[in-house]
């Protein structure tokens, strides 16, 4: 009894360490993206919605080093900045109706002119956007970016409408390139808003619906 | 040679599920008691470590409810009314006064965030002073402003990770739409300064059309001065009102000591609870070895040794669940902040729930005294039982 209560507390002391590391680590790491109201914005960006369930990833643990560099690829850039990293935390919100799984939402946060733009996309169960929506920006302009009729431009598009944009030069060709800006003296965050969709679409298709079609190496959604 | 505690333990491996449950309710309630003296013990050293973040022991503002202002303050929000700055010099005038800080806060509509719009607050100071006041700040890039009337800001920690700024970044301020350059972000530093952004306060008082007017002044008194002494004093100014940061401290723990004593009623209950379930298991235990206990007597078993074998066994189940109590307390210690930050009106920042070893060992004493006394009266009773009418019996 002894030998077996001293090994089963050394066991119960590292796993609390452990966790205790976790938990720290948890909340000190980089800032995510998460709806202001869950249950009023999940409602609403997808009505037919009955019931959510949150999960918490990352590019760390979904894959770490060499998934960064798969998104990164596709994407057509490498993350920027010193809040664009690896540890960022993305909160994707399974939507329900009826306990029946019929889409997913999704935000990243996106450097933008004057601050952080916050870029939410819902989708179905086979990529496409069902609605669009700018949670938070700051810009003179802000209110046509957010406008819903800039966000109905966005629907029904997926990844591989955005595999056709080019983050750097701001260059689309096929159905991202009909996207308007509705505020050319705000290019910068029009351009920042595509960005974050793609980089959105990107994170989707690697985070759950590469993982559900078996295979990441395509990373398209299997219907 | 096999101990007493070795038969203790496999007494108590008889009726695992009875034993186990009985575990549990001990370690629920040794985690609620844990979390409880932990929320007592953080909750006050958060609250005195931001009080002493703020680098100063009185505040100066213009007439309305002190407390509320304070707590606005400290939560980072926006002062009520304003003051003239001639107080100021007025005030650093006082031979106790070592020095004094000029602030301003002011705070602006953002119809851009979220669904419904949101308040987004600045903080006007003076570079050299807050400086002083706060030589903990250290910058993560960049520094101060360059000029006192310059468009520049300094970001908290949170601020620029949520706007997602660095240093040579613009950021706009909704509502007047005017632009400010980032020169500084701040290191992380736990308290209400990281979700701050901080601009000359000239520039502020500018854009707010309020020249020389600021939302309060803080006073640093120099050592050994009586702060209550000097608070009545500075009464006799005129429209200004005095608030000392340890009367604002004990206005917020009278009113947390009230949910702390509804807690504290709910903690004693479940050990109420728990003790119960000892009792009752250590009962159950004695009566279904009746007859056991009655042969280990004719064999020259003593009462006493009787009464220590069912005593060991209480304080195993005490110990096992006290150690597992504490345990679920340190894991979900973040999961019971976020809770009490939930709940409670205000909640200072860093650690809320601080469990210390000394907190252990006095939960594990308490959770242990708790079974020695459950344990007396199972022990007692199977002390008394007669060998003879024990064997005779069809008990057990």
């Amino acid at each position: 009894m002894g030998q077996e209560a001293c090994i089963l507390s050394r066991w119960a002391l590292i796993l609390t360490i452990l966790l205790l590391l976790t938990g720290y680590s948890v909340a000190w790491s980089a800032v995510g993206c998460d709806l202001n109201d869950p249950d009023r914005d999940v409602a609403r960006l997808f009505p037919e919605s009955t019931g959510y369930k949150t999960i918490y990833t990352s590019v760390v643990q979904k894959g770490g080093d060499p998934l960064l560099t798969k998104i990164e690829t596709r994407l057509g850039e490498k993350f920027h900045g010193i809040y664009e990293t690896i540890d960022v935390p993305y909160t994707v919100y399974e939507i329900f109706a009826n306990k029946k799984k019929v889409g997913y939402i999704h935000g990243v946060n996106q450097k933008g002119q004057f601050g952080g733009i916050q870029v939410f996309v819902s989708l179905d169960l086979e990529g496409r956007i069902k609605a669009f929506y700018i949670q938070k920006m700051t810009s003179k302009y802000a209110g046509k970016l957010r406008d819903a009729n800039f966000g109905k431009q966005f629907l029904g598009l997926t990844f591989k409408d955005f595999d056709l944009y080019d983050v750097t030069s701001g260059k689309a060709t096929g159905k991202v390139a009909d996207i308007k800006n509705p505020a050319p003296e705000a290019e910068a965050d029009f351009r920042a808003a595509l960005r974050a969709t793609k980089k959105n679409l990107i994170l989707m298709d690697e985070f759950v619906y590469s993982s559900q079609a078996g295979s990441s190496n395509t990373g398209a959604p299997q219907k | 040679m096999i101990t007493k505690f070795q038969v203790a333990y496999k007494n108590l491996l008889r009726k695992r599920v009875r034993s186990l449950l009985t575990l549990v309710g001990i370690a629920l309630s040794a985690w609620v008691l844990v979390s409880l003296l932990g929320f007592n013990h953080g909750y006050e050293a958060s609250l005195n470590r931001d009080i002493d973040n703020m680098g100063f022991e009185l505040m100066l503002m213009a007439k309305g409810c002190p407390y509320e202002a304070a707590t606005l303050m400290l939560k980072g929000g926006t002062g009520l009314r304003y003051i003239n700055e001639s107080f100021m010099g007025d005030v650093a005038k006082e031979p106790e006064v070592e020095k004094t800080f000029p602030m301003l806060m002011s705070a602006v509509f953002d119809p851009n965030k979220g669904e419904s719009g949101g308040i987004s607050g600045y903080f006007g100071v003076e570079p050299k002073s807050f400086a002083e006041l706060k030589p903990s700040l250290k910058f993560r890039q960049g520094g101060w402003f360059t000029d006192v009337n310059a468009y520049e800001a300094v970001m908290g920690y949170e601020a620029a990770e949520l706007e997602q700024r660095e240093v040579g970044d613009k950021i706009l301020m909704p509502e007047k739409n005017v632009e400010f350059k980032v020169v500084g972000i701040l290191n992380r530093t736990g308290t209400q300064d990281d979700g701050t952004i901080f601009v000359p306060l000239k520039t502020l008082q500018k854009m707010f059309g309020r020249p020389n007017e600021l939302t309060t002044i803080g006073i640093k008194l120099k050592k050994g001065i009586d702060s209550v002494r000097f608070e009545e004093k500075l009464y006799k100014l005129p429209d200004v009102q005095v608030v000392s940061l340890t009367q604002v401290k004990d206005t917020i723990m009278g009113l947390i000591s009230t949910a702390k004593v509804m807690v504290l009623s709910i903690a004693i209950i479940a050990i109420l609870i728990a003790m119960v379930g000892v009792i009752n298991t250590i009962l159950m235990s004695v009566h279904e070895r009746f007859q056991e206990i009655g042969i280990l007597k004719t064999i020259g078993a003593m009462p006493w040794d009787i009464f220590k074998l069912i005593w060991i066994e209480t304080l195993i189940l005490c110990a096992i669940g006290g150690v597992l109590g504490v345990g679920l307390a340190l894991l979900l210690s973040k999961a019971t902040e976020v809770l009490i930050r939930y709940v409670m009106p205000y909640a200072p920042s860093g650690g809320l729930v601080l469990i210390d070893l000394k907190l252990v060992l006095f939960t594990m004493a308490v959770i242990l005294c708790i079974g020695l006394v459950s344990g007396l009266y199972p022990a007692w009773k199977a002390g008394r039982i007669r060998p003879l009418e024990a064997i005779r019996s069809n008990i057990g």
